[in-house]
């Protein structure tokens, strides 16, 4: 594995998982949120959010690394797509027993799906493994 | 496609009778504590195919992900893409308990218990899942 590049993988992964969390759910869906204040934290709790996103890009990257070993946007981004649907099934279980709107549910779908595809993407972008070529010069 | 079908079945299975017994048996009364979290008894029921099409999603992306990327790996490569999955998840987890007022053994009941599902599915669907290639003498 080339290391390097994983590193520089990551960290993009992070800084756009953790941007888009914060435009999408923090912002764009806000008002959806406001509806079920009682559902949420008045503050988020940023030492776990933080936190949790580094777990999911650190992992997340580690799976596209494992999955699309050769790297590349297109590959990267259909695993993004198919991670995005491993979590978005939970989210539909949470609608049937949490009082969720229909718009926090269609949101937190979409938000998941686009969310991986273009993490997936960024991954496939950055990540190259070292060429035979390379490694043997 | 016969063997995709079989262990998507045999990975829902599974993960059906694992969600119930987990969720509506050994944490019915972690839940309890936190019943302004929930809808009642009778509203879960109504939406209960919710649960069933998100357990489905969760299972087809899991096989389609096995299928298409870690396939001819059989069980271990299966578990391996379960591992990966699941903490990838805990960290969704993590970011999730940061804006919703969740009770914190909670997610450590959720996590622990996600990753030992995460890790049978892996091992079902990679014991029964053999691509085209591999079956081929």
């Amino acid at each position: 594995m080339n290391w390097k590049k994983f590193f520089t993988a990551f960290m993009a992964a992070f800084i756009f998982l953790f941007v888009f969390g914060f435009l999408w759910y923090g912002t764009l869906m806000r008002g959806a949120h406001e509806e079920v204040q009682a559902l949420f934290r008045t503050k988020p709790d940023f030492p776990w959010l933080i936190l949790g996103h580094i777990v999911m890009a650190f992992f997340f990257t580690m799976l596209c690394v494992r999955f699309v070993p050769a790297g590349g946007l297109g590959a990267s981004a259909t695993l993004g797509i198919l991670v995005g649907l491993v979590y978005a099934g939970p989210h539909l279980i949470s609608f049937a027993v949490q009082p969720l709107t229909t718009k926090i549910l269609g949101g937190w779908i979409a938000g998941a799906v686009i969310q991986f595809a273009v993490a997936g993407a960024i991954v496939g972008a950055i990540y190259k493994p070292s060429s035979p070529a390379t490694s043997r010069h | 496609m016969k063997r995709f079908i079989i262990a998507f079945i045999a990975a829902y299975v599974f993960i059906f009778v694992w969600g119930w017994l987990l969720n509506g048996v050994l944490l019915k009364d972690v839940y309890a504590q936190t019943p302004n979290l929930w809808r009642s008894q009778s509203e879960m029921m109504s939406l209960f195919h919710w649960i069933l099409i998100g357990q489905a999603l969760v299972i087809f992306a899991f096989v389609m992900i096995y299928a298409s990327g870690f396939a001819g790996g059989g069980v271990i490569a299966g578990i391996r893409l379960g591992i990966l999955l699941e903490i990838a998840a805990i960290g969704m987890r993590l970011a999730i308990y940061a804006i919703q007022p969740f009770p914190g053994k909670l997610i450590v009941y959720g996590s622990v218990s996600g990753l030992i599902e995460m890790v049978i599915v892996g091992a079902i669907v990679g014991a029964i899942y053999k691509p085209a290639s591999a079956r081929t003498p």
